[in-house]
């Protein structure tokens, strides 16, 4: 570093440190219910109020050197292993970005077969957050001790009966996908130009009673959901609230028809006030996405480069966006299933019409969504194609670049490899959906705890509501990463002016 | 689809073997599936929380191996649990503390879950670098977690009465 440099950095070192000390700082670390562990800075003023608040997140490393060297078939196994929690995800992307790096095709039946794999993945997926991760806030209530803000409160709330239900729609799935891609976690399914593995018309009977029953859960849950959060004026005053809302613009996939898609299509994105700014291919997302470093993160945050980087703002003039359920709902001018679609309606209506600038209201979406994978994977099983044993086209292309996106449950996903002429990697680059949300969620955690964390009076209950901020967006950071449970309690600190603890709460 | 297993013991191993030392416990029980294939199943995943309920399930042992970070300990050091002890951590996440919730379920809606488990952990350097090593300290003490997971595992297989074991 050279001299004048060195001094500044120094000179700005040494006030980053005053700055420190003359704060007082909470710490909620780390957060619960979330797959990864991340924290939250609070940083107090004088006065209790809050000054500035940091989102952090642990940092997964060195994927694109695992990845340099092996050959880009593996990438579907090798990418599902990056993440416990959304492997099909990860799966479906490199399998897609393996289509485009041979310029194949899949057949008709094998995209069927990985649109059935991905819509039962998302209907698992998302029952899993209404139910467990996120939706204890609602149906227990955001203001109820830590210890029932979990699957059992959520229980308790809503009978032995619902948690059967829950349970068991879940092990049904389970084992749908697991006949599909061999094992649920790291599927085997995907390859360039087809899938591995098709429906014998003699299963197809599990499939269709699965299907059935799996809309009338997606229901259910819509149900639960309106009884328990839309009738009560409290938690809609709470979701409607201005310390849950940014007007940022929102990106996700849409078919040919700009309806919600979760498999294939092109990318939208539309603007604060629901015009469409940009549509773009898979293959030109490097043209309209780019990345933005903080010094405080590891995160890089991605924003619409048509707009450009204009800090964490929102408005028209930000390029700040957003994805996930919201998102989708905003990006798509409707559903690609009638009762879907009467869903989203409704949503709009009681959300005062699209686009919804809620962070909160990313739980409904996620309910409406249900019932989309769940119609999709009806309208699937009931296609005579679905049992079709032309399940792939061989590749014969030379492979250079290819490039995948799918919309994961928690955003938009995307995967993109270059290879030599043998097929072996020389570059990877994955843009995570959580990166994708990564700026609109460092803006409500820091609008949550501004508004609600006063005169420096902090309590569990407050914290819980800066947290929901985030866990709406169901993020999923360093995926992946293991660790056994029970060793990570939730803590907040608060700090005094010389850094001395002066309240600390664990749960 | 309660009921009982046709092995009465299963060996858990949770984490990723390709994040370097989160994956120990992928090892240790791969180190011993030959010598207790009569006896137990054994799953590698790098899931948790409900997860675990469904996998657990109808087995009269569970023996739960993982990578842990408490930063008290070095790394290479074996650490064992008890469910107990979950249950006084009372943190609200299926993905890290997903085991005293997946119990407590289990008891509430009367699935049939292991009457016997232990959960033995190593401590760990560094499980976030994409890679398929062991860090040097963690990859020196993969036979002791070996040892210790073995123990177990003689005894309650010598409690099983009338197991085949070819």
């Amino acid at each position: 570093m050279d001299e004048p440099v060195k001094e500044v950095f120094n000179e700005a070192r040494e006030r980053a440190a005053q700055d420190y000390k003359n704060q007082r700082r909470i710490t909620i670390d780390p957060i619960t219910r979330l797959e990864g562990h991340g924290k939250i800075d609070v940083f107090l003023d004088q006065k209790g109020e809050v000054e500035r608040a940091y989102f952090q997140v642990p940092e997964l490393r060195g994927f694109e050197i695992f990845s340099i060297g092996r050959p880009a078939e593996d990438m579907p196994q090798i990418t599902s292993r990056i993440c416990g929690v959304c492997p099909t995800a990860h799966h479906m992307a490199a399998t897609k970005a393996l289509d485009d790096l041979y310029k194949i095709k899949p057949t008709s039946a094998g995209r069927k077969i990985r649109e059935l794999m991905y819509n039962l993945f998302m209907l698992e997926d998302h029952a899993l957050h209404v139910y467990v991760l996120g939706g204890p806030d609602f149906i227990v209530g955001p203001d109820a001790p830590a210890a029932m803000r979990n699957i059992l409160g959520v229980i308790e709330k809503t009978g032995l009966d619902v948690g059967k239900k829950v349970i068991g729609m879940r092990r049904r799935i389970r084992e749908a996908m697991a006949y599909l891609g061999g094992k649920v976690v790291h599927p085997v399914l995907g390859l360039p130009g087809g899938v591995a593995k098709g429906v014998k018309a003699d299963d197809l009977p599990m499939f269709k009673e699965l299907a059935k029953d799996g809309l009338e859960f997606a229901q259910f849950t819509l149900q639960v959901f309106s009884d328990i959060v839309l009738k009560n004026e409290k938690y809609v005053e709470l979701v409607t609230s201005e310390n849950y809302t940014h007007r940022t613009n929102y990106m996700g996939v849409v078919d040919d028809q700009n309806r919600v898609n979760f498999y294939d299509g092109m990318i939208r994105v539309v603007g604060p006030e629901g015009n469409e700014v940009v549509k773009f291919k898979a293959q030109d997302y490097l043209k309209h996405i780019s990345e933005h470093v903080e010094p405080w993160s590891y995160v890089k945050f991605t924003y619409l480069e048509d707009i450009g980087w204009k800090g964490f703002t929102d408005g028209p003039d930000s390029g700040v966006i957003s994805v996930a359920p919201l998102a989708r709902l905003n990006a798509a001018d409707a559903m690609a299933t009638p009762l879907a679609q009467e869903a989203r309606e409704e949503y709009f209506k009681i959300l005062g019409g699209r686009p919804v600038h809620y962070t909160l209201a990313n739980h409904y979406a996620r309910v409406v969504e249900m019932i989309q994978a769940a119609e999709t994977i009806q309208e699937l099983v009931n296609d005579p194609e679905i049992t079709s044993t032309d399940l792939r086209n061989i590749p014969t292309e030379t492979p250079t670049v290819g490039i995948g996106v799918v919309e994961a449950p928690r955003g938009t996903l995307y995967h993109h490899y270059e290879t030599d002429e043998r097929g072996v990697l020389t570059k990877a680059n994955l843009i995570v959906a959580t990166q994708n949300n990564s700026a609109r969620m460092a803006m409500s955690v820091e609008k949550s705890a501004k508004g609600l964390i006063h005169e420096g009076k902090v309590d569990e209950g407050l914290l819980n509501m800066v947290e929901m901020a985030f866990r709406a967006y169901d993020p999923c950071h360093a995926c992946a990463t293991h660790s056994l449970p029970g060793q990570m309690p939730l803590r907040a600190r608060v700090y005094d002016a010389e850094k001395n603890i002066i309240q600390e709460f664990q749960k | 689809m309660t009921g009982t297993r046709q092995k009465p013991i299963l060996v858990l191993a949770l984490g990723n073997d390709i994040l370097g030392d989160d994956g120990i416990a992928f090892y240790a029980a791969r180190a011993l599936q030959e010598e207790f294939s009569a006896v137990a199943d054994f799953t590698e995943t790098a899931e948790a929380g409900l997860a675990l309920m469904e996998m657990l399930e109808g087995y009269e042992y569970a023996l739960l191996m993982d990578s842990v970070m408490t930063g008290q300990c070095d790394p290479g050091t074996i650490v064992e649990f008890q469910t107990e002890q979950f249950k006084k951590v009372v943190a609200p996440s299926p993905h890290y503390a997903g085991l005293p919730e997946v119990l407590e379920l289990s008891a509430r809606l009367g699935l049939d879950m292991p009457t016997g488990m232990r959960i033995l952990a190593m401590e760990v350097a560094d499980p976030f670098t994409l890679r398929e090593e062991l860090t040097p300290d963690v990859a020196r003490a993969l036979p002791n977690l070996v040892d210790a997971a073995r123990a177990i595992l003689e005894e309650w297989r010598a409690s099983v009465p009338c197991t085949n074991t070819h």
